[in-house]
């Protein structure tokens, strides 16, 4: 029992160890909603929600009215519950930065890479966030909704993801790091 | 209701998760891209091991039925992938 504790206090996880957390709660998802994870359509939920009460004629569109309808749907319900297990998550470890000045850029090595301010961090994660959410609006899920969530039911689409995502994240790396590779 | 608060419990594991696989760092997202940490690859797969067998075992015991399948348009896909890594090695999230 004690070992367990000092496990889940531990900053890092073998992979293996919480992809099996990860595996069960998949499983959970189908079972006791028949819900699959996803975070990318959340936003998308959200933003039709927001757009629908600020600008209604824009956001009368077949995307919104069919493919993505507004509301509080299942998976921002699980996106709050995320971003609490995350808190608990770093709280166990004690690598919570809650409040704290190095908790707006926190990590060595995108220092080491783009420099010590914070602003470029910012708008880089900015930047790619939204690269990240078109391409994931495209293709119809981010990493979970699309490649775990389709993977696990065999879907032929999530692993055609996963080799693209692969494919131009290796090359962005590689534009980025260049000889640092 | 109910179907929400099982969304909140699952939410908070699946955060957890995520934390503790390493996930929530900017260097572990963008080290898999370099080869040099393949933590999310396995991650990932062991998820995907893992659901896998037990949703087509629950399915075979006749315990469950699949919701809606992520539908498969190729283009659609493959190039939402590219763009989605692009984004992905930018932010590191």
């Amino acid at each position: 029992m004690k070992k367990i504790f000092a496990y889940i206090k531990k900053d890092v996880w073998s992979p293996y160890i919480a992809g099996i957390v990860l595996g069960i709660v998949g499983i959970l998802a189908v079972w006791l909603s028949n819900s699959l994870l996803g975070a990318s359509g959340t936003f998308e939920n959200f933003a039709g929600m927001v757009g629908q009460a600020a600008a209604p004629q824009l956001f009368d569109n077949i995307y919104f009215n069919f493919i993505m309808p507004p509301g509080i749907s299942w998976s921002l319900v699980l996106f709050i519950g995320t971003f609490f297990g995350g808190l608990i998550g770093a709280a166990t470890s004690k690598t919570l930065l809650w409040g704290k000045r190095e908790s707006v850029n926190s990590d060595p090595q995108w220092k080491r890479i783009f420099g010590q301010q914070t602003w470029k961090r910012w708008l880089w994660a900015f930047i790619g966030a939204i690269i990240l959410e078109y391409g994931a609006g495209i293709a119809g899920g981010c990493t979970s909704g699309l490649a775990i969530s389709g993977g696990m039911l065999l879907a032929p689409s999530a692993f055609i993801f996963i080799g693209g995502m692969f494919a131009s994240g290796i090359i962005t790396a590689l534009i980025i790091y260049r000889a640092r590779y | 209701m109910l179907n929400y608060s099982i969304a909140l419990g699952l939410g908070v594991l699946f955060g957890f998760s995520l934390n503790k696989a390493g996930l929530t760092k900017y260097s572990k997202i963008v080290n898999v891209f370099r080869f040099t940490d393949l933590a999310v690859l396995k991650f990932m797969m062991t998820a995907l091991i893992i659901s896998m067998t037990g949703l087509y075992s629950l399915r075979g015991l006749g315990l469950i039925t699949f919701p809606a399948v992520p539908a498969t348009y190729v283009v659609g896909n493959l190039v939402g992938g590219l763009i989605f890594g692009v984004g992905m090695a930018l932010s590191g999230y």
